[in-house]
C-alpha cells in the first residue's frame, strides 16, 4: 500500500494547547467507545422521562395550557436536581482518578500540556454529558408532553430556559474538576458539590442574598423562562455571576493541576 | 569528537516538605550509552526520572534533556523521550493496540496508516502481536510490562528512561527486556533504573550509584568492577616465593605487593602501573623460581554487588 509507505509526520506544535486534539479523542472514546455513553442514555431518559411518567400531572379540568407548565415545572426541577448530581457522580473521579491511579503520570510523561490535559476533559465531559442527560431528555420530552397535553413547549423561551439549566450544569463540572484537582478524596469531592447542590435547596430560606452570588437561582430562573414569564430585573446578577464562578473555578483546577507533583 | 551528554544535570535538587529527595546531583549521561541508575529504596531514583520529565519541579539546580531545559521547555524534552514508569498504568477500557495509538499520537500527526503500521511494528517487537485487540485490563504483569516498553519506544525516542523495567518480570520476561534494550542502544540511549545488579552488570556500560538523595559513584561499569585501588593483579602461589617476592618487588611497574597466607597458599595482590608489561612480565618472573607453584593468576575485578554495597553502607555511616 503506498500510503504506509509515507513518513511519518514527527507533531510539532507548541503552545499551552499541545496534545489537546488527542486527548480528546481519548475523552470521548471513554464514552462512545464502551458502554457508558449508552449506558447514560438509558440511565436520564429512565431517570427524567420516566419519572415524568411516573408522577402523573394533574389535567388540571381540561386546561392543557397548566398541565404543559407543570410537566415543564417538573422537567426542570428532576433535571435540575439528578442531572446535576450526575454530572457531579460521572466526572468525581475525571481528574483524581487519574492522579491516584498513576494514568496522570504516564500520560503527562508524553508531549502534552497540563492544560491541555484539564480542558479535555472540561469540554468532552460536559459536552457529552449536557447531549446525553439534556439534549435527548429534551427531545423525548417533547414527545412526552404531545402525548399528555397534545401541546409542545414553544421552542424558542423553551431553549433559553435550557441555556440556564445547562449554566448550572457546566457551573458544578467546573466546580468538581477543580475539586478534582484539589482534594485528595474521591468522597471529599462529591461531599462538598453535592453538598453545595443541597445547600441551594435549603441556605436562601435563611439567607437570601445568596440567590444573588450562587447559581441557586438558575434552576427556578430556567423555569420561569422555558414557560416564557419574565424574569425580575436583577436575575441577570445570578446568570451573570454563575458564569464568573465557572470561569474561576476552570483557572483553580489549572492553576492548582499546573503545581500538581506526579 | 566528544557529542553533548544526552542529560547533564548540576545541582538538581528536591525537597518535600523537610525530607530531601535528591541533594543537588550533578549527573551527565553520555549518548548512546546504557545507563544504569542503580539505589537503594528511597534513593532519589525515580525521583529524578521525574525531575527529567517534568513531573515534578526542582527545588534547587537545573537540568537538561538534549540541550532543552527541563523546566522552560518541558515539552521539548518530552518529545524526544521513551517512559516506562515503574508500576506502568494504562486505561483499562483500551486495548493493547488503542494504548500504543493513543501514545503515537503524541508524537506524530499521520499519516494514519503511518502511524498503525508502526504501532503494529512495535507490537510484533514486544510480542503482544496476538494479544493486540483485547482490553489490558485482562493483560498479566508481564504483558502490561511489555506493553509498558513498548509504549516507551513507539516514537522511536533518542532518549529511553525506564525506571526498573523488569522488576516485575520473570527470567524470562527479563532476557527480552534486557535484549531490547541492547537493541534500542544502537539508536538510542537508555538511562534505567534498577535494583537487579547482575542485569546492570550484564547490559550497562556506565553507571551511577545513588544513595539517600546523593550521587555516591559514577563510572563506566569496567571501572567500577576494577575497583577504586588502581590496577591490582591477585595470585595464588604455593611453595618459597620468597626469592620471587622481592624480583617483583624490583620491577618499575610494581607500585605495590601485598602477601596474605593461609592454608599454605600465599594470595599476592600486585598493585601495577603498567597493566601490560603485568600481563607480559608477572607470571614469567614467579614461574623462574622453580620452587613456586602458580595456582590462579588473573586481574582482580569486583562483583557489582559488592561495589554497590560497599559504596552505600560507607555512605550511609552515620546518616542512618
Amino acid at each position: 500500500m503506498a500510503s504506509a509507505n509515507v513518513p511519518l509526520q514527527a507533531a510539532a506544535g507548541r503552545g499551552w494547547l499541545v496534545g489537546f486534539g488527542n486527548m480528546v479523542d481519548k475523552e470521548y472514546g471513554s464514552w462512545w467507545r464502551t458502554r457508558r455513553g449508552l449506558l447514560h442514555v438509558f440511565l436520564w431518559l429512565l431517570v427524567i422521562n420516566g419519572f415524568l411518567f411516573l408522577v402523573g400531572v394533574d389535567e388540571h379540568g381540561g386546561n392543557p395550557y397548566r398541565a404543559l407548565n407543570e410537566l415543564i415545572q417538573i422537567f426542570f426541577q428532576v433535571g435540575g436536581l439528578f442531572a446535576t448530581i450526575g454530572i457531579i457522580v460521572s466526572t468525581q473521579s475525571s481528574v483524581l482518578g487519574e492522579r491516584q491511579l498513576g494514568t496522570a503520570e504516564w500520560v503527562l510523561s508524553k508531549p502534552v500540556t497540563r492544560e491541555a490535559f484539564l480542558l479535555s476533559k472540561l469540554l468532552v465531559n460536559g459536552v457529552t454529558f449536557i447531549g446525553l442527560a439534556v439534549v435527548i431528555p429534551t427531545v423525548a420530552f417533547f414527545l412526552q408532553t404531545l402525548l399528555h397535553t397534545y401541546l409542545q413547549p414553544s421552542p424558542g423561551p423553551f431553549m433559553l430556559g435550557l441555556a440556564l439549566h445547562v449554566e448550572q450544569l457546566v457551573f458544578y463540572l467546573a466546580l468538581t474538576l477543580a475539586l478534582g484537582a484539589v482534594l485528595s478524596s474521591r468522597g471529599a469531592v462529591s461531599g462538598v458539590a453535592i453538598g453545595l447542590l443541597f445547600a441551594g435547596l435549603i441556605l436562601p430560606n435563611f439567607f437570601p442574598s445568596l440567590m444573588t452570588w450562587t447559581p441557586f437561582a438558575l434552576p427556578a430562573a430556567g423555569y420561569m423562562v422555558a414557560t416564557g414569564r419574565p424574569l425580575s430585573d436583577g436575575a441577570w446578577v445570578p446568570i451573570l455571576v454563575t458564569v464568573l464562578w465557572t470561569l474561576l473555578f476552570v483557572l483553580v483546577a489549572l492553576w492548582r493541576f499546573d503545581r500538581e507533583e506526579l | 569528537m566528544v557529542s553533548e551528554p544526552v542529560i547533564r544535570a548540576r545541582r538538581l535538587g528536591k525537597s518535600y516538605k523537610n525530607v530531601e529527595a535528591l541533594k543537588s546531583l550533578d549527573l551527565e549521561v553520555p549518548s548512546n550509552s546504557i545507563f544504569g541508575f542503580l539505589g537503594p529504596n528511597g534513593a532519589g531514583k525515580t525521583t529524578t526520572i521525574k525531575l527529567l520529565l517534568g513531573l515534578v519541579r526542582p527545588t534547587t539546580g537545573s537540568a537538561e534533556v538534549f540541550g532543552n531545559d527541563i523546566v522552560g521547555d518541558t515539552i521539548g524534552v518530552r518529545r524526544r523521550i521513551g517512559y516506562l514508569p515503574q508500576e506502568p498504568r494504562y486505561y483499562e477500557h483500551m486495548t493493547a493496540r488503542e494504548t500504543l495509538r493513543f501514545t503515537a499520537r503524541f508524537f506524530y500527526k499521520g499519516p494514519s496508516s503511518g502511524i498503525e503500521k508502526r504501532v503494529q511494528e512495535t507490537l510484533d517487537l514486544v510480542g503482544l502481536a496476538d494479544k493486540a485487540d483485547r482490553p489490558i485490563k485482562g493483560f498479566s504483569g508481564g504483558e502490561r510490562q511489555r506493553l509498558g516498553i513498548g509504549q516507551a519506544q513507539v516514537n522511536d525516542p533518542d532518549l529511553l528512561i525506564l525506571d526498573e523495567p523488569a522488576a516485575s518480570l520473570d527470567p524470562m520476561g527479563r532476557r527480552d527486556v534486557l535484549a531490547i534494550m541492547e537493541r534500542l542502544r544502537e539508536r538510542s540511549t537508555v538511562f534505567y533504573s534498577t535494583h537487579i545488579l547482575d542485569d546492570v552488570q550484564r547490559v550497562s556500560d556506565t553507571v551511577a550509584i545513588l544513595d539517600l538523595g546523593e550521587l555516591v559513584a559514577k563510572a563506566p561499569i569496567g571501572d567500577l568492577l576494577a575497583g577504586s585501588d588502581g590496577i591490582v593483579y591477585t595470585m595464588e602461589v604455593k611453595g618459597d616465593g620468597g626469592a620471587a617476592e622481592k624480583r617483583v618487588e624490583s620491577q618499575s611497574w610494581v607500585s605495590k605487593l601485598r602477601v596474605t597466607r593461609e592454608a599454605g597458599v600465599a594470595r599476592w595482590l600486585v598493585s601495577v602501573t603498567d597493566p601490560a608489561a603485568a600481563e607480559s612480565q608477572l607470571l614469567r618472573l614467579l614461574l623462574a623460581d622453580e620452587h613456586v607453584a602458580v595456582a590462579s593468576f588473573g586481574r582482580r575485578t569486583y562483583e557489582l554487588e559488592e561495589v554497590f554495597m560497599n559504596l552505600v553502607e560507607e555512605n550511609g555511616d552515620g546518616q542512618r
